[in-house]
C-alpha cells in the first residue's frame, strides 16, 4: 500500500518524532506538537524558519528548544 | 514573510515582541545592536576592558562570547567543567571546539581535581546541586579573574534568565535579592571583580537564532542537574504570557531597571549590587581565613562548602572500613 509523503518533525531534546500531513505552517505544526513558539527555534537543513512559514510534505523539520534552565 | 529591515531578503527570524522579522543578515546586525545598547545603558564595558567570558558551552554564553569578540573587546573564556558524567564532556567538547575555531584557548578548570565535582558535593552535604553550583561557579569566576588580571566577568544570562529571577524574587518577595539584581554588579570591596550580563536586552530565542545561523555549534541538552530547577517554572509562566502577550518580558525587566524604582538599589550604592556572593553581604569583606578570597565571614562559603564535603566524605569512608 502506497503511503502518502508526510512532514516528519523532530524534537531531539524530547527525544520525538511526528509526521504530520501537510502542507502545513510551522506555527499550526508546533501547535500540533503541543509546543509553545516562544520555547523553540525551528529548523530545516541549514534554514531557519519563521513561525508563518509553509512547509510541505515529504520536508523534515527540526524544532529545539532553547530554554536552559539552573 | 519578508525582512522587515532590507525589505528584499526572505525572513529568516520573526521577533513578535520587536513586531519584526529579519533575514539572518540583519538579524546580525539588529542583534549586535541590541547587545552594546545594552552594555552602553549600563556601561557594562569600557575598551580597555580584560573580559573573562564564563562559557558553558551552551548558546548564551558562546554566543556571548562571539559577539565581544566581534565588537573588538579584549576576552578569554573560562570553563568550568563541573564532574557530570558525560554531560560535562559533551560541554567541554563543545567550547574547546569554538574557541579553537576562533584560535582561542579556553581557562579550564575541573571540579574533580578541585576536590568538589558538582554531583557528590551536593550528594555529600544534602544540598541541590544548582544552590551548590552558582556557589562554586562565583568562587571561581572570581578567583581565576583576579588572578588573570582581568577587569571584569560576563555571563550569558538573557532577558529570559533576568526575568525568570526577577519573577522568582517578587513573588517570594526576596528584598535584598531585588536590591542587588542587575546586568550590573559592580566591584566589591576586598577584590572582587565586576561582573556583567551584557545579553540582558536579548530573548533565549534570539540567542539560539544567532548561534544557529552564525554556525556555532552548541550543546542543545539541558543540564541534567537542573531538570527540577525553579527558574524553568517561572520560565515556563513568562514564556505563556510572551505568548499571548509579546514583548512583556522586556517591559517587566526594564521596568524593574528604572532608577525610580523603589525595590531596588543602584549598583554601587551602600547596600546595592556587589559580586559578593549572596549569602554573604553586609559588613566589610575581609580574607577567607583558607583561601584568602573576599568574605565577609571569616571563612568564605566556598572554603565552608568543601569542608562540609570532606567531612561527610571522611565519615563515609569510616563507614565502610568499619
Amino acid at each position: 500500500m502506497y503511503n502518502a509523503p508526510m512532514i516528519t518533525v523532530r524534537l531531539p531534546q524530547k527525544k520525538k518524532e511526528l509526521e504530520i500531513p501537510g502542507p502545513r505552517r510551522v506555527m499550526d505544526l508546533l501547535a500540533d506538537a503541543g509546543v509553545r513558539p516562544t520555547t523553540v527555534i525551528v529548523t530545516q537543513g541549514k534554514k531557519l524558519l519563521t513561525k508563518d512559514h509553509r512547509v510541505e510534505d515529504g520536508a523534515t523539520i527540526d524544532v529545539i528548544s532553547v530554554v536552559s534552565g539552573g | 514573510m519578508k525582512c522587515k529591515r532590507c525589505r528584499r531578503a526572505e525572513a529568516a527570524v520573526d521577533l513578535p515582541s520587536h513586531h519584526s522579522a529579519f533575514c539572518p543578515d540583519c538579524f546580525f546586525v539588529f542583534f549586535r545592536r541590541q547587545v552594546t545598547e545594552g552594555i552602553r545603558k549600563f556601561h557594562l564595558l569600557a575598551p580597555g576592558d580584560r573580559v573573562l567570558v564564563c562559557v558553558s558551552g551552551g548558546k548564551d554564553s558562546l554566543v556571548l562570547w562571539d559577539v565581544l569578540m566581534d565588537e573588538g573587546y579584549e576576552t578569554e573564556g573560562l570553563y568550568i567543567d563541573l564532574g557530570i558524567d558525560g554531560y560535562s564532556d559533551r560541554s567541554k567538547e563543545k567550547v574547546l571546539a569554538y574557541a579553537a575555531s576562533r584560535g582561542k584557548t579556553p581557562i579550564v578548570v575541573e571540579l574533580a581535581k578541585e576536590g568538589i565535582p558538582i554531583p557528590e558535593a551536593a550528594r555529600c552535604v544534602k544540598m541541590q546541586e544548582c544552590a551548590i553550583c552558582g556557589t562554586v561557579k562565583r568562587y571561581f569566576f572570581n578567583r581565576v579573574a583576579a588572578q588573570g588580571k582581568f577587569t571584569v566577568v560576563a555571563t550569558g544570562h538573557n532577558l529570559d534568565d533576568e526575568t525568570a529571577r526577577l519573577l522568582g524574587n517578587l513573588l517570594h518577595w526576596q528584598r535584598d535579592h531585588l536590591a542587588r539584581q542587575h546586568p550590573l554588579l559592580p566591584c566589591g570591596d576586598g577584590g572582587l571583580v565586576r561582573k556583567v550580563k551584557p545579553l540582558w536586552r536579548v530573548s533565549e530565542v534570539e540567542t539560539a537564532a544567532y548561534g544557529f545561523l552564525k554556525g556555532i555549534d552548541y550543546v542543545t541538552e539541558e543540564c541534567p542537574m537542573s531538570e527540577d530547577a525553579t527558574s524553568l517554572v517561572y520560565k515556563e509562566a513568562l514564556s505563556r504570557i510572551e505568548d499571548r502577550m509579546p514583548g512583556t518580558r522586556i517591559v517587566f525587566y526594564k521596568g524593574f531597571l528604572d532608577p525610580s524604582n523603589p525595590l531596588r538599589k543602584e549598583p554601587g550604592d551602600a547596600m546595592g549590587a556587589t559580586g559578593m556572593d549572596e549569602e554573604e553581604t553586609g559588613g566589610t569583606a575581609q580574607a577567607c581565613a583558607s583561601c584568602g578570597a573576599p568574605t565577609y565571614a571569616e571563612t568564605c562559603s566556598f572554603c565552608r562548602l568543601k569542608e562540609r564535603v570532606r567531612k561527610a566524605r571522611d565519615q563515609r569512608a569510616a563507614r565502610v572500613s568499619r
